[in-house]
């Protein structure tokens, strides 16, 4: 999943000036930032602040859309109308990072004068032809790029790196700069410039019609809780054999659920070797698609569409027989760590220099190394197998000893590197807030920090650790001693 | 401190500070080939044709003139002499180091119905009484052996006497006498000269090559085909495509064989350590190297020896794990114990002992430092507050001790093929198949089982490693690199598993249940006449001989 997702680049721009044109692009807005993300292996700091920019476009309601990715931690936000030099200054008022969009106000009423919402259309056709809109580099005007609709699929989103909605190729040329520029068919939106694929020219991806429905729907009362995930994994039931063992009538209907999540509301539904024959209004074919608008798509799709909260009616097959039931689906975000994270600064604790954080891919990118090496290999099984493969065994919140801050008192501790902390003071740590405990309820001359997979720990005196911290903080010029 | 290999008994002290010279060769023609009688000769008779016949007047301007041409003379001779000498030390090798051709069989585990045969060379030493030393690397699944002497002419049918893969060490042996005749043993020796200067010898193109080579360091590292840990020399040279059994000399003595090599790093096994394991096989007290099996940590941490009340001056290293012993024996260590010494040797901090032949060298060579599987060693470890004695005995290391398996030699690659469905014994061996940098290529989820222990339900692993398509198995084509847990609700880690749980399926079914994970969990497919059908359909028409290579059926 993370290779996958890592090769993924979206498209914004570091630095692009201000364009001129004419109808509909007098509703597409050049976007600038200046953002500052957190550093993870050091989480009460921020990197430097990036200038960067994208595009986007006025929707109904004096907003504007864009990509999620635009705007996320953005200290700064500017727009530029078309052909008019005066940065106007804008808020994010909602933001879905699982579907990389984002909804942009400008309190400035005059921005949005002589300015027409765009409309927005449907989900192009495979072989029609769209035009992109947008701000991209190698140039200061707006740009616009005519291209093929060349495939719609369900895509990995690179901007979470965990997900897969429905997204749409085409080979209109989408560069940097161009994220959150809209996509345009017969002067109605069709889609959210958002992605392309590094190395592979004439390939662009956008965000379609069902996502931003689905987008717009969910911050309809005001705010947005994300896609909601039904927690099943549907393989292709074609083999005749595995057909008449689960007696199920040679029809090419049907996918079989090979594996659910550990999500309660599912597994009271849901049963392995289920097979799932309908999904909403959609039959679902023996290699686990349905047919929409049509496309041949993942079955996936078809939850896809409910609001979190909402029931799903299936039709399945158990025991030989046909059965409708309904799934209540909701947002799944056990697995974040598992996907960038956004909008909350990462939470750590520190104590005699130590630096504890959570484990999460945001803190492994910063480690550079690849999942098998052996420095890293216990922290990417731990984040992203143990939870499917040993649910029983699995953290919910995996620590790691990211850093330490040197110091006499921790003169002696060998760094960890991103190896997962199994306990401290005998306490099995599950979550941050565990070593928070371990440490300050510690009655013993000692703290004792164990490490996985084989017991390796570390020592601290405990009274000189929680005496030195303060002092600890002061020199490194870290502000607090916890996030939590 | 000077160590004569055991094999060179026909070797007397005198010659041993010298390279080794050909045996059975008459001394006149010795005498010839070797410069320094020549060179001692030349002086002799020189001086005295300048003084023949002459005045004393004449003669004294004459003296002066042959002193100055004796000078001049000396010099020239003295530099040719040194010339020759070193030509003459490099002949003399010549009759020590030989070249070991291979063909062995090559097999492909992505395929492991298909064979290939490569050739190789390396280099031997004549290290005793018939017999050549080489590592053991590349003579694994040999079909046959042949050596050379003196880098050209005939190939002589050779055979493998011994091979010892954790250890890295072979002994080749010829049949016929005739190959014997004019070689001689060499002489191993630990010594490192004072300036560091080594020489690598290699046959290349029908010469012998002697290439410099700087001594770095002895440390310890793990086998080159094993995980076992000892000794070994690193020696920095320019020399390239090395690792092939050369030999490195030093003062005209062998003092390790080259194993690998790593950028400019020669990596060598140590002359001791090839002594202590040729000495104990040929007593017949070799067997197989022994290691360490609990994981421990360095106490550099002050605080780690306090808080386990270690009074005193700080030493020893934690020992953190202590997985099951493979060989069922009783633990004699427990998590927590200080381990302060090891026989007789101090432990530091880091886990180091100070080695009375290579200096400071990590712990884990005490279990090869002259010690076998098997063998006792005795440990000083501070538990509960005192120190105390405990008697550790090395388990064997095998390769199957670990849940994936080192390595397979010797041995075709083991597969069982059911209606296009192929399955494998995960090891190691299939996971290189990905390459030099398999451990960051091959499936993650395979390569993680590296890092879990065997355990009584769960020995070894078996895996679907792709399916051949056919009608019978559509729907499945894709799937691959799953682990089996389950075949047909019975647990299968070998092959013989599987084939016996395929004997009995579930109401025409075969149910294969994989591991927890990503991956699928469950495939059906019918058993029976369709399954057979589809099999020899397969092997016809994927090209296959056999549905199966399983290695108990051989020895069974």
């Amino acid at each position: 999943m993370l290779k996958k997702t890592s090769i993924l680049f979206l498209l914004t721009v570091n630095w692009l000036t201000v364009g001129l044109a004419a109808n509909p692009e007098r509703s597409v807005i050049q976007i600038v930032t200046s953002s500052q993300q957190p550093s993870w292996d050091a989480p009460w700091r921020f990197e430097p602040v990036r200038r960067g920019g994208g595009s986007g476009f006025v929707i109904k309601g004096r907003r504007i859309m864009t990509n999620a990715h635009v705007v996320s931690w953005a200290r700064q936000i500017l727009v530029r109308r078309y052909q008019d030099p005066r940065p106007y200054l804008a808020e994010v008022e909602f933001i879905g990072h699982d579907c990389d969009l984002a909804i942009l106000t400008v309190q400035d009423e005059g921005f949005f004068e002589n300015i027409e919402p765009l409309e927005f259309g449907e989900l192009p056709k495979v072989r029609s032809t769209v035009v992109t809109y947008g701000y991209p580099a190698g140039g200061e005007e707006i740009s616009y790029t005519r291209g093929v609709v060349s495939r719609i699929e369900l895509e990995p989103y690179a901007h979470i790196g965990n997900r897969r909605f429905l997204g749409v190729q085409t080979d209109a040329a989408i560069n940097p700069g161009n994220s959150g520029g809209p996509v345009v068919q017969d002067d109605k939106v069709v889609g959210v410039a958002f992605q392309g694929l590094p190395g592979l020219e004439n390939m662009g991806f956008f965000i379609p019609l069902p996502v931003i429905d689905h987008f717009l729907n969910e911050i309809s009362n005001e705010h947005y809780d994300g896609f909601p995930t039904a927690g099943i994994r549907v393989v292709p039931l074609q083999n005749q054999a595995y057909r008449s063992l689960l007696k199920l009538p040679d029809n090419n209907l049907g996918t079989r659920v090979d594996s659910l999540l550990p999500i309660p509301s599912t597994e009271k539904v849901l049963k392995e070797d289920d097979v799932l024959l309908r999904v909403g209004a959609f039959p679902v074919a023996s290699d686990g698609t349905i047919l929409y608008q049509g496309n041949r798509l993942s079955a996936a799709l078809g939850f896809q569409f409910a609001q979190a909260g909402e029931a799903v009616p299936l039709q399945i097959w158990r025991d030989g027989r046909q059965m409708d039931v309904s799934l209540p689906i909701y947002v799944y975000d056990a697995d974040r760590a598992t996907g960038y994270q956004y909008g909350s600064l990462p939470r750590y604790y520190i104590y005699g220099g130590l630096v504890f954080t959570p484990l999460s891919l945001d803190y492994l990118k910063t480690q550079g190394r690849a999942p098998a090496d052996q420095s890293g290999i216990e922290a990417y099984y731990e984040l992203y197998y143990r939870r499917n493969e040993s649910p029983a065994t699995a953290r919910p919140e995996p620590i790691v000893l990211a850093s330490i801050l040197a110091d006499p008192v921790n003169a002696n501790v060998a760094s960890h590197g991103s190896t997962p902390v199994d306990k401290i003071n005998g306490i099995r740590i599950e979550k941050l807030d565990d070593v928070v405990r371990a440490l300050e309820t510690n009655t013993n001359a000692y703290d004792v920090v164990e490490f996985l997979p084989n017991h390796n720990f570390e020592i601290l005196e405990h009274g000189k650790a929680a005496e030195a911290n303060p002092e600890i903080l002061k020199t490194y010029g870290v502000p607090k001693d916890r996030r939590l | 401190m000077r160590i004569d290999c055991p094999l060179s008994t026909n070797f007397n002290a005198s010659q041993a500070s010298r390279p080794p010279v050909t045996s059975g060769v008459p001394f006149a023609a010795m005498k010839t080939d070797l410069p320094q009688p020549v060179l001692l000769d030349a002086l002799e008779s020189s001086p005295k044709s300048f003084f023949s016949g002459s005045s004393s007047k004449l003669a004294s301007k004459r003296f002066a003139w042959a002193s100055f041409s004796v000078i001049i003379l000396f010099s020239v001779l003295a530099s040719t002499f040194a010339q020759d000498e070193k030509r003459s030390e490099l002949s003399a090798w010549e009759h020590s180091v030989v070249t070991i051709e291979v063909a062995r069989k090559q097999y492909d585990y992505f395929l492991p119905w298909s064979k290939r045969t490569i050739k190789l060379r390396k280099i031997g030493l004549v290290v005793g009484a018939r017999q050549i030393l080489t590592t053991a690397g590349e003579m694994f699944d040999r079909t046959l052996v042949r050596v050379q002497k003196g880098g050209r002419g005939q190939w002589w049918i050779g055979e493998v006497t011994w091979i010892d893969y954790h250890a890295d060490l072979a002994l080749v042996t010829v049949s016929d006498a005739k190959f014997w005749r004019d070689l001689k043993p060499v002489v191993f020796d630990t010594a490192t000269p004072s300036d560091g200067a080594l020489q690598i010898l290699r046959w290349r193109d029908g010469n012998l090559e002697s290439r410099r080579a700087e001594f770095t360091r002895y440390t310890v590292r793990e086998g080159q085909l094993s995980a076992v840990n000892h000794a070994v020399l690193e020696a920095g040279s320019e020399i390239q495509g090395a690792g092939w059994g050369e030999p490195l000399i030093a003062n005209s003595h062998v003092v390790g064989i080259i194993r690998a090599q790593e950028g400019r790093i020669c990596v060598a096994t140590p002359a001791s350590f090839i002594r202590a394991v040729l000495e104990a096989h040929k007593k017949g007290a070799y067997h197989g190297l022994g290691y360490f099996h609990f994981y421990w940590q360095p106490a550099e941490n002050p605080d780690s020896l306090a808080w386990l009340k270690l009074p005193g001056e700080q030493h020893g290293v934690i020992v953190t794990q202590i997985p099951n012993r493979p060989d069922g024996g009783a633990q004699v260590l427990k998590p927590l114990d200080i381990l302060l010494k090891i026989d007789s040797f101090d432990l530091d901090i880091q886990g180091d002992y100070n080695d009375p032949e290579y200096g400071h060298l990590m712990l884990e060579n005490l279990a090869t430092r002259g010690k076998w599987a098997g063998d006792e060693v005795k440990m000083q470890i501070w538990r509960d507050g005192k120190a105390r004695e405990v008697i550790y005995r090395l388990p064997k290391f095998e390769y199957s001790n670990a849940l994936v398996p080192y390595a397979v030699f010797d041995q075709e690659p083991e597969y069982f093929i059911t209606g296009g469905l192929v399955f494998q014994p995960l090891t190691d061996s299939y996971l290189r198949s990905w390459g030099s940098e398999w451990k960051q290529r091959s499936p993650f989820r395979l390569n993680y089982y590296n890092n879990e222990e065997p355990t009584k339900e769960r020995p070894a692993l078996v895996i679907l490693s792709q399916v051949l398509p056919d009608a019978y198995n559509i729907g499945y084509q894709d799937q691959r690199y799953l682990v089996v847990n389950k075949v047909n609700g019975q647990r299968v880690n070998r092959l013989p598993e599987l084939r016996a749980a395929l004997a009995k399926p579930m109401n025409g079914f075969h149910i294969f249940e994989f591991a927890e994970g990503e991956s699928l969990r469950r495939m059906v497919l019918n058993a029976g006449g369709p399954e057979q059908e589809a099999t020899a359909r397969v092997l016809k028409r994927y090209g296959i001989a056999d549905a199966a290579y399983i290695a108990s059926d051989k020895t069974n």
